[in-house]
């Protein structure tokens, strides 16, 4: 026993040795938030930290009464050097907010940029437009997406890192309305079921107050006026000759606003830029629900998807899309669905698509309240 | 007492601190090496307590449970980047999940052995020993659980056997009235039970339980062997600890298969834990070793 024991501590005390040597950091973590100073510059050394233990850093600036991040990946980043992620809020006027890069050069890398604003945007987007030399509004170069409750959170992952830029609401005459006409060419006479009926007249609160509930089979709450009524799934049949379009995306950026209390190991899962699928036009076929476009557009993107059938509801319920899953950025987190800017109140299987429909996919991290979610009636 | 492993011969606090650490070790630490090592010992040192006897444990209990768990898992949990293709339900099938289920399995097995080990090697007689003056009331009322069960064994034994000579048998005639006479039998133990364990109570208050703290006899005795046995557990435990603390032991199944492999303080600790799980088997094995030349130096 005892010359075992020796032979054993001589073992340790070479491990010791050794273990002197870091470890091979391979899982993503996430590194210390780094104030950025008034000018804007940060040391080369930072991101060379970051590029070498595989960390995301959290970069925090402040610009008058403005506060902006940056969430930086390590692996995204090409080379070490000094770079200014410094911005200045020119001017933050009503639902308008313009500022300037003290960049001269493009980080290499495409970061989300947070702004945190002090007012409350009521809109599903924002856009965001280049200002030309002579300060008027140039074209448009992104879609910032809105998160945040009380105050609202402006997120993009910008291309371009210098020059000014301002973020504006979309206008009102960019609706769905003309793009419904140009997109189904072959069968513009839509079926009645598939198309948004009139809501029936509702002469009660929409929101059941527990006497009189009015829900329906599957416990849904009145629909609002205006909005189509769930089509149950069993009652649709998938016909594969008539194609439509409509504009799809699944983004979470609303984590990137709570990096902090994300799953550790989820990091890994997170796409840098915030975005999924990228909102753009896609097929789908007469009788397809939102989740049968979901598992579909996640099967042909090689997106991963886990969705639990929910007979209470009729309805599918998204789990996890890209193995970022329900509960893991805090116990209000999960996914959410919007069609044409609302949040139905219904499940995502029984929302049957029209041509020209906007949906996105998007994570919350507070039960719907910071994107916009919360309340299915507004 | 006939031991059939010499590591039972070692003092109950070595005995109890070794498991204990097993267990711990066993149920929290997910890495895949440190499974296999933790399995891998546990069944080797089940066949030398029980020989023959523990391959139909293990093949017959333990194995179909690890595949079990092992198949089930991927049918339920669909987490994990590599996909290897969808199921009928329309979700993934996910590489990340077959092996979360084998690793899972794993865990369960070796678990489930430690706990077959610890039941051959901590007898109730340890158990009284060491938690006999910590909590008085709970290991009395164990050990006469404990004991109670076989207890019961031997006496329905006994009634049966005398009921087959009054022509009540219970292993031969139609099947309602073997039932019947199985049931007689069962209510006559029961009825002694209950019958003894007032006698026992009667006893123990003649005896003057209650009136003084209680003693046990014991014949363990703490000796040097025990102390190095002790010395080394708590250093394995403590090394194992600080491991496990600086995150040598890191390994995650989503959403991606990812952890500390070929790093030399993984494989440190990996050796450590080898012997540390393998300590029994060492000592028993030097034991039989020790035997055997001391026969021959008698012939």
């Amino acid at each position: 026993m005892k010359n075992i024991l020796s032979l054993f501590l001589a073992i340790i005390c070479i491990a010791g040795l050794c273990s002197c040597a870091s470890l091979n950091s391979s899982p993503l973590t996430l590194a210390a938030t780094v104030e950025i100073p008034e000018s804007g510059i940060i040391k080369a050394s930072v991101f060379d930290s970051l590029m070498q233990e595989n960390k995301a850093g959290t970069f925090v600036g402040k610009s008058g009464e403005i506060r902006y991040t940056w969430i930086v990946f390590g692996s995204d980043i090409d080379e070490a050097k000094d770079r200014n992620l410094g911005i200045e809020i020119t001017e933050a006027g009503r639902e308008q907010i313009t500022f300037r890069y003290l960049s001269g050069e493009d980080f290499g890398f495409f970061p989300v940029l947070s702004i945190y604003l002090n007012e409350r945007w009521e809109a599903p987007h924002a856009l965001v437009y280049a200002v030309t030399e002579d300060g008027n509004r140039g074209e448009e170069v992104c879609q910032a997406e809105i998160t945040g409750s009380e105050h609202s959170i402006l997120n993009f992952s910008p291309e371009v890192h210098t020059g000014t830029f301002t973020i504006a609401l979309e206008t009102e005459e960019e609706t769905t309305q003309p793009e419904t006409e140009s997109t189904a060419p072959l069968e513009p006479e839509v079926p009645p079921e598939t198309t948004a009926p009139p809501a029936p007249v509702q002469t009660q609160s929409p929101i059941s107050d527990g006497n009189a509930t009015g829900q329906d089979l599957y416990k849904t709450d009145p629909v609002p006026a205006g909005k189509p009524l769930p089509a149950e799934p069993e009652e649709q049949t998938v016909d594969t000759r008539k194609e439509y379009t409509c504009t799809f995306s699944i983004e979470c950026s609303s984590i990137f606003n709570n990096l902090a209390i994300l799953e550790p190991d989820k990091l890994d899962a997170l796409p840098t830029n915030g975005v999924i699928f990228a909102a753009q036009t896609v097929t789908f076929y007469e009788g397809e629900s939102v989740f049968d476009l979901l598992q579909r557009i996640c099967r042909e993107n090689n997106i991963h998807m886990e969705s639990s059938w929910t007979p209470m509801y009729n309805s599918a319920y998204i789990e996890g899309i890209h193995n970022l899953y329900e509960f893991d950025c805090g116990s209000g987190s999960g996914w959410m669905y919007r069609v044409n800017s609302w949040y139905p109140n219904y499940g995502c299987s029984r929302y049957q698509l029209s041509p020209g429909d906007t949906v996105e996919w998007r994570y919350t991290c507070d039960l719907g309240a910071d994107i916009g979610g919360a309340n299915a009636i507004n | 007492m006939g031991y059939t492993d010499a590591f039972g011969s070692y003092h109950p606090t070595v005995n109890f601190l070794y498991f204990s650490l097993i267990f711990v070790f066993s149920m929290i630490c997910m890495h895949p090496v440190f499974l296999m090592i933790s399995l891998l010992s546990a069944v080797w040192y089940y066949i030398t307590l029980r020989g023959a006897k523990a391959a139909g444990l293990i093949l017959r209990g333990i194995l179909p449970l690890f595949l079990i768990t092992a198949f089930v898992n991927p049918a339920f949990s669909h987490a994990g980047q590599t996909r290897l293709c969808y199921l009928p339900t329309g979700n993934p099938l996910t590489l990340e999940s077959i092996v979360y289920g084998c690793a899972a399995g794993m865990m369960l097995a070796a678990v489930l052995l430690w706990f077959a080990c610890f039941s051959e090697v901590f007898t109730s007689d340890k158990f009284v020993y060491l938690f006999g003056r910590i909590i008085p009331a709970m290991s009395l009322v164990l050990s006469m659980t404990l004991r109670f069960v076989p207890r019961f064994k031997a006496q329905f034994d006994q009634v049966r056997q005398v009921q087959a000579t009054l022509g009540r048998d219970t292993a031969n005639g139609p099947l309602l009235k073997r039932i019947k006479n199985a049931v007689a039998c069962f209510s006559i133990v029961v009825t002694w039970s209950m019958e003894n364990a007032l006698e026992t109570a009667d006893s123990m208050k003649s005896r003057g339980y209650g009136t003084a703290r209680r003693t046990a006899y014991s014949i363990y005795r703490f000796t040097e062997r025990d102390k190095t046995a002790l010395c080394f557990l708590l250093f394995c435990g403590l090394f194992l600890l600080c491991g496990g603390i600086s995150g040598s032991l890191y390994w995650r199944y989503f959403p991606s298969i990812r952890g500390v492999l070929i790093q030399p303080i993984t494989i440190v600790l990996a050796t450590v834990y080898f012997v540390f799980c393998s300590m029994p088997i060492y000592i028993d094995r030097k034991e039989v070793a020790l035997w055997k030349k001391s026969l021959q130096s008698k012939a």
